[in-house]
């Protein structure tokens, strides 16, 4: 009987719970947007702001997903499990847009109003002449020294120059210049400023050019002086520790530095001696991407939310939060921007640098490149062997992806 | 008469149905689903509209067994048979010293051994990683340092950075061994060594004739399960050798790491899981042979 009594009330809550479950959500509310990100809080801050305003129609939810790339691959159709839409670089947009599940930013935003920012972040948002981000700021590696060890006017202004830093530097026990050598994303500043390309616009790998070979026989010479691991950890570690007088980093070091007590001075990427260019990092832009399941039904809160990240005091109060460039031409007439260095540094490197390929073929191309790159710097094989082979895997591996 | 004999039948099926139930959803779903996926052409440009493609993906997956998959191949035998080898040894020494009755806070030197198995592996393998064979900061090269001795590379060689991943495994896996072991030791009747001592065996005859005879029943499924933990363990050499940004220059592969950078990285998942069906059977076979030589040890 005791038994029973407890039964009856458990059915109840259930039959009340899958009648709940049952009930029509079209109810009266705010329309709510998740938007996943990868992001660092101060930058999301910003944001959370700007969309203040559209309350309490619209509520827009960040969340931060660990593994956001692959967890989009998974649910990224499934409008129960997907985001609206993610924040997120530009690199990646070739594969989703393959995969079917992104929309165009022009059926939310009028392709005039994309007008107001740099070409560069719009070029790299565009696949198949589609645009499918709004890109909000854009980032590059910037050259960092500690004004302890190198002066304002000492700051190298080439490669040769640099590498006779480097020499002294380590008789005297230090390292003159760090830098994650056997990194494709890092190293690709030294392939550019050969005139060689890991990767075509039209997804054809190029690593056995003559180029390419140059500038893998150039860039192991200052290898041999820098130290043997190369993985951010060290290379981060030792700039922190005052042990290394010279780095190339991304802006998200800045706070850890600066909160380190590093003097940190910023500088123009040096020229390459042997080719006259400088070295061109590569570019990511930092933007918006809406997913095609949320593009009908949420259509016009989307287009105001966009509306809203599209403007200049947005890319300006992400600028200053996080030393990166905005997207929005017009952000650059605020004071506040024109007279930070680093955000201005930031804008004058990426002009020259490139920006990463957004094509599907990248995906496998990082994996061969910085292998290459390993077994040329650290293993010490053939520069002309390893090369070849590279491009073989390369191609290998992106016929497989078909 | 025969209600009885039929719940017989019956009742082990309903009992364990939901046993059954949990693995099929856990573990066998999975794999069938990964069968499936690898007759279809699903990638990236076939995401959500992949078709049935045959066993294309397997003739195209054989491919991959390659020179280098062959050397892989090899390197995933040595791994095992080294850590399997060095695993029963430490671990069978350890649960000997603390079996030793006169050694005082045994307990503490338990629980502090099972520290490694506590922490999450990642965690584990990263601060190995760093904390020790970096060699800007590592321990190994700080020590080293102190006797005016060069640093050393400890993963940018093959044989080093083979040594150091099988260092790392041991501490790793070495805590689940020792309490295996200190079970089995624990579980043998102590009127047997009385015995055989009155009968004058020596302590190599009491270990030979008593206590491996003992412990081998006890400890034979925690051998297999170790073996194939072993034998497809990725994160141990993937990690402090090859993870993406961190790599060293040392080219050990196993035959995951290898599938996983020929294959994995392509997002083919057609392609990618026909090759996990094959190294999945590869697997299956290589239990049958252990199944049966154990089943052949144990009528002799």
């Amino acid at each position: 009987m005791k038994r029973k009594v407890c039964i009856v009330p458990i059915m109840l809550i259930i039959i009340v719970m899958l009648i709940g479950g049952c009930t029509s959500n079209e109810a009266e509310g705010p329309v709510v947007l998740t938007v996943w990100h990868d992001k660092e809080q101060p930058i999301i801050d910003v944001l959370v702001e700007a969309l203040k305003n559209l309350e309490p129609e619209i509520v827009v939810q960040f969340e931060k997903k660990n593994g956001l790339t692959e967890a989009l691959k998974l649910v990224g159709n499934n409008p129960n499990a997907a985001p609206d839409m993610y924040f997120f670089a530009h690199d990646k947009i070739g594969v989703y847009a393959e995969m079917g599940i992104l929309a165009a930013i022009t059926d939310f935003l009028d392709a005039s109003e994309l007008d107001a920012l740099v070409p560069i972040t719009v070029e790299s948002a565009t696949y198949k002449e589609t645009v499918y981000q709004l890109p909000l700021y854009f980032e590059t590696l910037l050259f960092m020294y500690n004004k302890e060890w190198v002066t304002d006017v000492e700051v190298l202004r080439d490669t040769d120059s640099l590498l006779m830093h480097m020499e002294k530097a380590k008789r005297m026990g230090r390292f003159g210049f760090v830098e994650q050598h056997s990194n494709a994303y890092y190293a690709a500043g030294w392939v550019h400023g050969f005139g060689a390309t890991i990767l075509e616009a039209s997804g054809e790998p190029k690593l056995n050019s003559e180029e390419m070979k140059a500038a893998m026989t150039y860039h192991k010479r200052f290898v041999s002086f820098m130290p043997g691991e190369s993985e951010y950890a060290t290379v981060n570690t030792l700039f922190r520790e005052g042990k290394a007088d010279m780095t190339i980093g991304g802006p998200w070091m800045v706070p850890t530095l600066r909160a380190a007590g590093i003097d940190l001075g910023l500088a123009v990427m040096p020229i390459i001696s042997q080719t006259g260019k400088p070295l061109a990092p590569y570019t990511g832009v930092q933007g918006i991407h809406v997913l095609k399941v949320s593009a009908d039904s949420k259509a016009d809160e989307i287009k105001t939310v966009l509306t809203a990240l599209i403007q200049p005091e947005v890319g300006k109060n992400i600028a200053l939060a996080s030393g990166s460039a905005p997207a929005n031409e017009k952000a650059y007439e605020a004071d506040d921007i024109k007279n930070d260095d680093m955000v201005m540094m930031m804008r004058a490197t990426a002009e020259n640098s490139v920006p990463m390929p957004n094509v599907p073929e990248m995906d496998v191309m990082w994996t061969v490149m910085t292998n290459m790159l390993v077994e040329i710097n650290m293993s010490g094989k053939s520069i002309d062997e390893t090369v070849e082979s590279a491009q073989k895997k390369a191609l290998e591996l992106i016929s497989n992806m078909k | 008469m025969s209600k009885p004999r039929i719940n017989q039948k019956i009742m082990p099926y309903i009992l364990s149905a939901p046993s059954l139930l949990l693995i099929s959803l856990i573990i066998v779903f999975p794999i069938l689903y990964t069968f499936y996926i690898s007759l279809t052409n699903m990638n990236v440009y076939n995401w959500f509209t992949f078709t049935f493609v045959g066993l294309r993906n397997y003739s195209r997956a054989l491919f991959v067994f390659d020179a280098g998959f062959i050397t892989a191949m090899g390197t995933t035998v040595v791994w095992t048979v080294v850590n399997m080898v060095l695993q029963l040894s430490i671990a069978f020494i350890m649960a000997s010293f603390l079996g030793v009755k006169q050694l005082r806070f045994r307990k503490v030197y338990k629980t502090i051994l099972m520290f490694p198995w506590a922490m999450p592996g990642y965690v584990s393998i990263l601060l190995w990683k760093t904390g020790i064979f970096n060699v800007q900061f590592g321990l190994l090269n700080q020590w080293l340092s102190r006797f005016g001795i060069e640093g050393f590379m400890w993963l940018s060689n093959n044989v080093s950075a083979f040594v150091s991943s099988v260092i790392v495994n041991l501490w790793l896996a070495l805590p689940f061994m020792i309490m295996i072991m200190d079970g089995a030791l624990q579980s043998i009747d102590k009127s047997y060594y009385e015995s055989a001592q009155l009968d004058g065996a020596n302590w190599l005859d009491q270990m030979w004739h008593i206590t491996m005879p003992s412990i081998k029943s006890i400890i034979g499924p925690a051998v297999i399960i170790t073996v194939f933990t072993t034998f497809k363990q990725f994160d141990v050499i993937y990690l402090l050798t090859q993870q993406a940004g961190g790599k060293t220059g040392a080219n050990i592969h196993t035959i995951l790491t290898y599938a996983y950078e020929n294959a994995f990285i392509t997002n083919n998942y057609g392609y990618s899981s026909a090759i996990s069906i094959l190294i999945f059977l590869f697997l299956i076979a290589f239990s049958l042979l252990t199944r049966v030589k154990l089943r052949d040890n144990s009528k002799i």
